[in-house]
């Protein structure tokens, strides 16, 4: 069923739906019942391949406008499909699941070099707005010194991409070759932010996570930690930072 | 198995309401269905409004991808996630359906027909005995529409969906615009087809909207239900004599908060007029 539903060759198996039973070293009886019901075995082709595309086409409307306007979709799901990776009964997981094999065959990535930020950052603020709640972490206190760790909810993404992919449209699907450095988290509202990060504070974001704020400054030339003080007091605040560890 | 708090005509908890409902405390809805595989295991401000709206109300739990028919072995981590999230609901009974929906641990999200043999029936009541023998709720199947019989049959679907039910000892979440499409795509009359069928074994009804595709009948759940189901729907209620909760479908072309509502108490008025007719007729 699986192969009815999923393999790429339409034509051969809307022919002889059959021989899909044949393959699958099904008796002649059941054959001939594929053969003789071979529309509504398209049918279920349609309905299940709908399924397991919709969810494709609603969260990578951009990466879908680039590669129709190439010819291209259509063989980067069927490459998708044919990879059987849907292996999770939660609907959600079927989006995050083709971004895994986008990340794993690097499909179209040498014609797109793009293409896997691209997609990732269509997914970004889905991941972030439905990240799995948890207890925040304990021993954590409000105001940064120099000393402490930065704790991040647990939702929050640090990404940099080399392209300038959050600023991809439909109408503009390419986007400019210049880094970008983002911050995704959810509000005290659970609502999604986005914020773009300068280099360095982005390094900083993800540096001061296993060493202290001062060492991590100095390593990144930071000269005054005042204002980076004031930075992530604000993103506490803010809900992208859980609170701050003291290393002593 | 009916508990007196689930009757009427429920709907189910769709994600571009949650917002509408959570800030509701009188909206009239008796009980909300909810499928498990989209609450367990996600997070954020749609989760959290979900499980304030599922703490506070009643709730009746229906699931999609057990793949009850299948082969693949069940997943045991979900299946403990789904255990407690069944008893932190409170629901009476968990519903899936009669179907499989896995090959070879490939999930197809597709509700696919069992082959009404003699050997699916068996191994489809060794897999319901044992997952009922893994929840904590009583487990309900529900008879799908269906558009191809998958390999030759030994039987039709009614005695399939009877062989199953009376073999695994399971409740019957019967679906009436699945048995009207079905019907239509089939060439049966829907209240014969009933009449053979073990009703005692109905603890809830569904009741949906489909769409005709030429010479095909599709069970898409995106429609208002038509009289002719909201008339299935009645003629089953007066057969069963007892007042077993309705869940009113809508998964496609989901409408504002405020139609559902009123599609609910036009399906809501129809029940009741069901169950006044037979209580005259059995007084």
């Amino acid at each position: 069923m699986a192969a009815l539903v999923l393999d790429a060759d339409e034509a051969a198996i809307e022919a002889d739906p059959g021989r899909v039973a044949l393959h699958q070293e099904l008796p002649g009886a059941d054959q001939r019942s594929f053969r003789d019901q071979g529309p509504a075995m398209m049918t279920y082709r349609e309905l299940a391949r709908m399924s397991l595309l919709e969810p494709l086409e609603t969260m990578f409307p951009v990466l879908k406008s680039l590669l129709e306007g190439a010819d291209s979709w259509s063989d980067c799901v069927q490459g998708f499909l044919d990879a059987r990776l849907v292996r999770s009964g939660h609907y959600r997981d079927i989006a995050p699941a083709f971004l895994g094999w986008l990340a794993a065959t690097r499909w179209g990535q040498v014609r797109w070099p793009f293409l896997l930020e691209l997609a990732h950052a269509e997914l970004l603020e889905v991941l972030v707005a439905r990240f799995p709640d948890s207890a925040r972490p304990e021993d954590l206190h409000v105001n940064p010194g120099p000393e402490d760790l930065v704790v991040l909810d647990p939702a929050t993404q640090v990404v940099s991409y080399t392209h300038a992919v959050h600023h991809s449209s439909l109408e503009a699907p390419i986007p400019e070759a210049r880094p970008a450095h983002l911050l995704a988290f959810r509000d005290e509202e659970g609502e999604v932010r986005l914020m773009e990060l300068t280099p360095a504070t982005s390094a900083l974001l993800v540096q001061a996570q296993t060493r202290p704020l001062a060492e991590a400054a100095a390593v990144l030339n930071v000269p005054d930690l005042v204002p980076v003080l004031s930075l992530l007091h604000d993103l506490r605040c803010d809900g992208a930072i859980a609170g701050f560890r003291s290393t002593q | 198995m009916v508990q007196e708090k689930f009757t009427g005509v429920g709907l189910g908890l769709r994600r571009p309401h949650l917002e509408r409902v959570a800030q509701m405390e009188a909206h009239g809805v008796p009980f909300w269905e909810t499928c498990p595989e989209n609450i367990i295991g996600d997070g954020g401000l749609h989760h959290r409004m979900a499980s304030a709206i599922l703490d506070r109300d009643p709730v009746l739990t229906h699931g999609l991808t057990l793949s009850v028919g299948g082969f693949d072995p069940w997943d045991e981590d979900y299946l403990r996630d789904l255990g407690e999230f069944l008893l932190r609901t409170g629901t009476p009974w968990h519903s899936e359906h009669l179907c499989f929906t896995s090959v070879d641990g490939s999930c197809l999200h597709e509700l696919l027909p069992l082959p009404f043999t003699r050997e699916a029936v068996r191994h489809t009541i060794t897999r319901v005995r044992d997952l009922q023998s893994r929840l904590p709720v009583p487990l309900l199947l529900e008879n799908i529409s269906y558009y191809a019989e998958l390999g030759a049959a030994e039987m039709d679907e009614a005695d399939f969906i009877t062989a199953v039910l009376e073999g695994a000892d399971a409740g019957w979440l019967l679906d009436v615009n699945n048995v009207y499409v079905n019907a239509l795509n089939f060439g049966f009359d829907p209240k014969e087809w009933l009449s053979a069928m073990p009703l005692y074994r109905v603890a809830q009804l569904h009741i949906a909207g489909h769409k005709s595709f030429g010479d095909l009948t599709v069970d898409t759940h995106g429609a208002d239900v038509i009289d002719p189901v909201i008339d299935l729907m009645q003629w089953t209620l007066a057969r069963l004599g007892r007042p077993v909760p309705v869940l009113l479908e809508r998964d496609n072309h989901i409408p504002e908060f405020d139609e559902l509502l009123a599609e609910r108490a036009r399906i809501q008025r129809a029940y009741e007029a069901a169950l006044e007719l037979s209580e005259v007729h059995h007084a």
